[in-house]
């Protein structure tokens, strides 16, 4: 579903992304693990072309995604008529959750399906609220997003994502702006849309998540995919000693 | 107090002007200034650099000389206006060049995250435009849009220099008739300071309600 190749990506003399092959399955759980800095945000951020890659592929269903290769073998731009197309059947929960502070939860989720998918203002409404009843906040569709918790918001930001009916989610980092009594709920969520068989790629610091979620962990460090697998191989079995001192620093964080 | 009543229609019929020229050149000054700002963010270099210049003109000189050049000047290039019609496009071109700087800071401030959030979904520049960006733009511009408007309306006190018969030039012949210069001007200073608490007030209502949501709003970082 989501085939990637070869990816490279720098910030000017600053290279980000330095050659990273990955495959995302259809209904797939793959969470991106590694260090500040390493580049997994910005592999997200590649897969629907909010940032531009600088060569390599990357393909949802088999089309490639911001470029099109000509038949004299350049590469050019893709219309951006086009791309918006792509990125409609791409949901993207942020770490800040990015809801539109002027608009309720429920004019949040119903916005995009008014302007993009072109509904009528009362069917956008009615699939808006049931999408926020799916994310446990049917009672919250009048509230502002200055009136929710980060844990309201983020889940009023996965039914607006959802709500498109995306054929796969990313997820980058969407609970690392939470305080940790909130983090399960946003989990939770995000817990049964897998279980529903939505295709995820998560980038993400919670190792529980990743380790009972996941079907495939990939972790990232300086731009590369070093180690990749089930959660039990790259959590247990990983034979990269940064992998293994990546989690040791986590372990040792968080037992106490 | 008896001199009052007896010149009080051409004060209030000088307050009247006012009052127009204010409003009037307030709100040409508002669309003309938000056109700009609009039509900046088309970013065509040679158009953007002609709306720089302008900018830098109308903020650089005083509007005492803007005002002059306009009506004294303006027919030898074809523009013959009424003193009044001089002073309402005066105060449009000369506040305009504020509103687009205004218009420019409230667009830079509303948040990359929720244009993001807008073409993740696919949404069209348009719809981002009026939908995202326009909203929050003139919810954080709203407090200067308010300060400018109190600062125009002190301005229009200048267009009685080319004899718009607002309420600084009413207050003027009476204060020449009746030799009562204090009486009259201290008069008016108390009835323009009434009207700036009134709009400010006003300004600090309409400021609370569009804020009211944002309040809490952001992310802890």
């Amino acid at each position: 579903m989501i085939e990637l190749a070869k990816v490279m990506k720098s910030f000017g003399a600053h290279p980000v992304l330095r050659g990273v092959d990955l495959s995302v399955q259809r209904s797939e759980v793959v969470c991106l693990i590694g260090p500040s800095g390493s580049g997994k945000s910005t592999l997200l951020r590649c897969v629907n072309f909010l940032e531009p890659y600088d060569s390599g592929e990357i393909r949802i269903d088999g089309r490639l995604i911001g470029y099109e290769d000509k038949r004299d073998g350049t590469r050019g731009r893709m219309r951006t008529r086009t791309l918006r197309e792509m990125r409609r059947e791409i949901g993207m929960v942020f770490q800040h959750f990015n809801l539109w502070p002027h608009m309720t939860a429920l004019g949040n989720v119903a916005e995009p399906l008014r302007r993009v998918r072109g509904l009528a203002m009362r069917e956008a409404a009615d699939r808006a609220m049931a999408m926020l009843t799916r994310v446990g906040l049917a009672a919250k569709a009048g509230a502002y997003p200055s009136r929710l918790s980060g844990g309201q918001q983020q889940r009023v930001a996965i039914a607006r994502a959802l709500a498109m009916q995306p054929r796969l989610m990313l997820f980058d980092e969407p609970t690392s702006a939470l305080d940790p009594e909130l983090v399960g709920e946003v989990l939770e969520v995000m817990k049964s849309l897998a279980a529903e068989g939505m295709t995820m790629l998560v980038v993400t610091h919670e190792m529980g998540f990743a380790a009972h979620v996941a079907g495939r962990i990939a972790f990232i460090d300086e731009g590369r995919i070093i180690d990749e697998g089930p959660p039990a191989h790259v959590f247990h079995e990983s034979a990269e000693p940064r992998v293994r001192q990546f989690l040791q620093t986590y372990h040792d964080r968080n037992a106490f | 107090m008896s001199l009052f009543w007896h010149y009080a229609p051409s004060l209030l019929s000088g307050f009247g002007v006012t009052i127009l020229c204010w409003a009037a050149g307030g709100a040409l000054g508002l669309m003309l200034g938000f056109a700009i700002a609009l039509i900046r963010r088309l970013r065509l270099a040679p158009v953007n650099g002609l709306i720089r210049v302008f900018i830098e003109i109308f903020r650089g000189t005083p509007f005492l000389v803007q005002l002059f050049l306009l009506y004294a000047g303006g027919p030898s290039i074809g523009l013959r206006l009424s003193a009044t019609a001089a002073g309402i496009l005066g105060l449009a071109l000369y506040s305009s060049a504020y509103f687009a700087e205004i218009f420019r800071a409230g667009f830079a401030a509303v948040p990359a995250g929720q244009i993001e959030a807008a073409v993740s979904v696919g949404m069209a520049p348009i719809d981002t435009m009026m939908r995202v960006m326009l909203p929050g733009a003139l919810i954080a511009a709203v407090p200067s849009i308010v300060n400018m408007l109190i600062i125009l309306s002190k301005e229009t006190v200048v267009l009685s220099i080319i004899t718009v018969p607002e309420l600084m030039y009413q207050v003027q012949t009476m204060a020449a008739e009746t030799f009562t210069a204090f009486d009259a001007i201290f008069g008016m200073a108390v009835f323009y300071w009434l009207l700036v608490e009134v709009v400010s007030r006003a300004g600090a209502r309409i400021e609370a309600r569009v804020t009211a949501y944002l309040a809490h709003q952001g992310a802890p970082a």
